[in-house]
């Protein structure tokens, strides 16, 4: 499984801090690492120390004052909200704790809603969503709402949405922080299916038994990566 | 820009929500509603008036001679002054232009017949420019021509009672009418919807009428059109035309009786305003109910908004571009403001069609509303669709999807 491993995310000193009022609270301090291409990785930590921050810069969906991040080759600085968007569409496939699924929209159409963005026409995105339904085990629950499905449903919905654009990496915030323990564990095995395929993974968690099912642990102390 | 995905999307959207939907759109189509029932009835008032004083929206000055009140260089008072064929040519060479005019004598009671029917009606003689002058809208054939009145023919042209009483449907033109006993040939019918009076009339050719029915040249009346003259210029004239004909008919120049002028151009022009008035006030109250239901359209689509933030962050987060956040909400706007701006549209017609055929008042006719103030309200509509939909568009353009994704 080594052979084909090179760095799918460079994070060279990357700072980050939030200003609110007169205060200024200094999340990330010069935070580097490398993910290398098919690597299922968990980032734990307390409670504020930056894992969501981390995680959301990772995912284009916020921005960071200093430092370098290369992703897939591509610098990430300073970059505007389309090309934000367009790397986001072509790249990156995100998974929520609270799954954030339209809730008018119904199982397949909510899987088919990156590809809409793509501008792939209506039937050739329903063919390809509904092909990653039934990669989830959930085909035959296509045309239910999101209201109508059980918290591990809706988790594999959403996990089918993040794959529907064949994206390079999957961001995972707290995938099975909404999930009891058998359906987590279901959810895990499935993320681990998908990431056999080759598939970055990149799981925010504070349980240690879903940490333990993937391939490394960063742990954020303070802002930055406790290596002892 | 709207392909089927994008109305698929607006129509998944729209219905997600079906109580606010309905309500936004209630309250546009009933803004469009009362906007074109309001036309409606504004032009039914409108038309109602310009009817009811169709005889007197032409601007024009009237001469007329009457009995004199004092006694004035060795004449009595209690005098009657009569006007003849050679005062009015004098009076023509007095004047700069003449926009239109019309002599008239007026004969009481002729008796007119028509194979075996026959009755009583008054004629008059008149000139070819009558017929605008009076207002008098021709149903069939033609009016008397300034041949007619050069030549001296027998031509007749009759009113709607006339051919009603005279004729029992049979077409009157071109048949022979006897009119005092000489022969006439009808050559028009007209219909004056505002003044039965003037429907019970034959119109002959002034010389004609004044020839055989009138042993004299004495002339009842005098219309002057005075067209595209300002206001004040038709005063002065009229002014000008009084103490001509007082002096030429030896009048006292106080008399009130022997020779009046009547101007109408000031009431003319009081009713132009009235009518202008009304249609401005109809598209202020149109344009303001409108701009009443763009902020109230506004309004919930900034609250829709709000309410959306999380799942427009989502949409970003999935790789919405802000063009495309724009666009739903600017979209959704638009089709929400003419799908229902239409149907109180036709709604409005629709009553307005219904209704029209019932109303017929003095003052209140015929409540349509023009195609084009139709089509003018749905441009209108579209424009304040799009201008609505940009303020909480860009707003919703502007959430970042990390804020709208944070979990609280
Ligand atoms: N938009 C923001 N404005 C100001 N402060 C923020 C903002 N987002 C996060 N923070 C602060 O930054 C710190 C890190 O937040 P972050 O959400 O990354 O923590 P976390 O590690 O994900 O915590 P948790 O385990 O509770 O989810 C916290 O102190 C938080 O209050
Ligand atoms: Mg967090």
């Amino acid at each position: 499984m080594d052979w084909y491993l090179r760095e799918v995310i460079i994070l060279n000193n990357i700072g980050k801090s939030y200003v609110t009022g007169s205060q200024k609270l200094q999340v990330l301090k010069g935070l580097t690492c490398n993910i290398k291409e098919g690597e299922m990785v968990a980032i734990m930590g307390s409670s504020g120390s930056g894992k969501s921050t981390l995680l959301n810069i990772l995912g284009l969906l916020d921005s960071f004052d200093s430092g370098e991040y290369i992703l897939s080759g591509e610098s990430m600085a300073g970059l505007n909200e389309r090309a934000a968007a367009k790397f986001r569409s072509k790249l990156l496939g995100f998974v929520f704790q609270s799954f954030n699924l339209i809730g008018f929209k119904t199982a397949l159409e909510n899987v088919a809603l990156p590809l809409y963005y793509q501008s792939i026409p209506r039937k050739k995105r329903n063919i390809i969503a509904l092909d990653y339904l039934k990669k989830v085990g959930l085909e035959d629950w296509a045309s239910h709402l999101p209201n109508q499905m059980s918290g591990g449903q809706k988790q594999r919905v959403a996990i089918a949405r993040a794959l529907v654009a064949k994206p390079k990496v999957i961001l995972a915030d707290e995938p099975t922080g909404a999930l009891d323990s058998v359906t987590s564990s279901d959810v895990m095995k499935l993320l681990r299916e998908i990431n056999a395929d080759g598939i970055t993974m990149i799981i925010v968690t504070h349980e240690h038994d879903i940490a333990a099912l993937c391939d490394r642990t960063i742990h954020l102390v303070d802002g930055l990566i406790d290596l002892s | 820009m709207f392909n089927r995905d994008t109305w698929l999307e607006i129509a998944n959207t729209v219905l997600s929500n079906p109580m606010r939907t309905f309500l936004t759109g209630l309250s546009i189509a009933l803004g469009v509603f009362i906007l074109v029932v309001m036309q409606g009835l504004g032009f039914g008032l409108q038309n109602g008036v310009q009817n009811q004083f169709s005889d007197d929206a032409v601007n024009s000055i009237w001469v007329d001679a009457g009995r004199t009140q004092l006694a004035y260089r060795g004449n009595m008072p209690n005098r009657q002054v009569k006007m003849r064929n050679s005062d009015m040519d004098a009076m023509f060479q007095q004047m700069d232009t003449v926009h239109a005019y019309s002599r008239r004598v007026r004969i009481w009671g002729v008796v007119m017949e028509h194979e075996d029917q026959q009755s009583n009606f008054p004629l008059r003689g008149v000139d070819p420019d009558h017929l605008m002058l009076e207002n008098t809208t021709l149903t069939d054939g033609r009016y008397i021509s300034s041949r007619d009145v050069d030549e001296e023919t027998k031509v007749a042209v009759l009113g709607a009672t006339v051919v009603e009483d005279l004729y029992e449907g049979v077409n009157p033109i071109g048949t022979y009418l006897l009119i005092g006993g000489v022969q006439f040939r009808v050559v028009g019918t007209f219909d004056d919807p505002a003044s039965r009076w003037e429907n019970k009339m034959a119109y002959l050719p002034f010389t004609t009428a004044q020839s055989i029915f009138r042993s004299s040249d004495k002339v009842d009346q005098m219309i002057l059109g005075t067209g595209d003259m300002p206001v004040a210029s038709t005063i002065l004239l009229s002014d000008a035309l009084l103490s001509w004909f007082k002096d030429r008919k030896v009048v006292h120049p106080d008399d009130e009786r022997g020779v009046r002028i009547e101007n109408n151009n000031e009431e003319y022009e009081r009713y132009q305003n009235i009518f202008l008035g009304i249609e401005l006030f109809i598209w202020g109250l149109g344009l303001l109910t409108l701009l009443a239901g763009a902020v109230g359209v506004a309004n919930i689509l900034a609250i829709a908004v709000k309410e959306r933030t999380k799942e427009i962050g989502v949409r970003k987060a999935l790789g919405a571009s802000s063009i495309s956040v724009l666009g739903l909400v600017v979209q959704e706007s638009l089709a929400l403001m003419i799908v229902s701006g239409s149907a109180g549209l036709i709604t409005g017609v629709g009553l307005l069609e219904v209704v029209s055929p019932m109303i017929d008042h003095d003052y209140f006719k015929n409540p349509q509303v023009d195609f084009r103030i139709a089509l003018v309200a749905l441009g209108i509509l579209a424009v304040v669709g799009v201008v609505s939909g940009l303020g909480p568009a860009l707003r919703a353009v502007r959430i970042k999807p990390v804020e709208a994704l944070r979990d609280e």
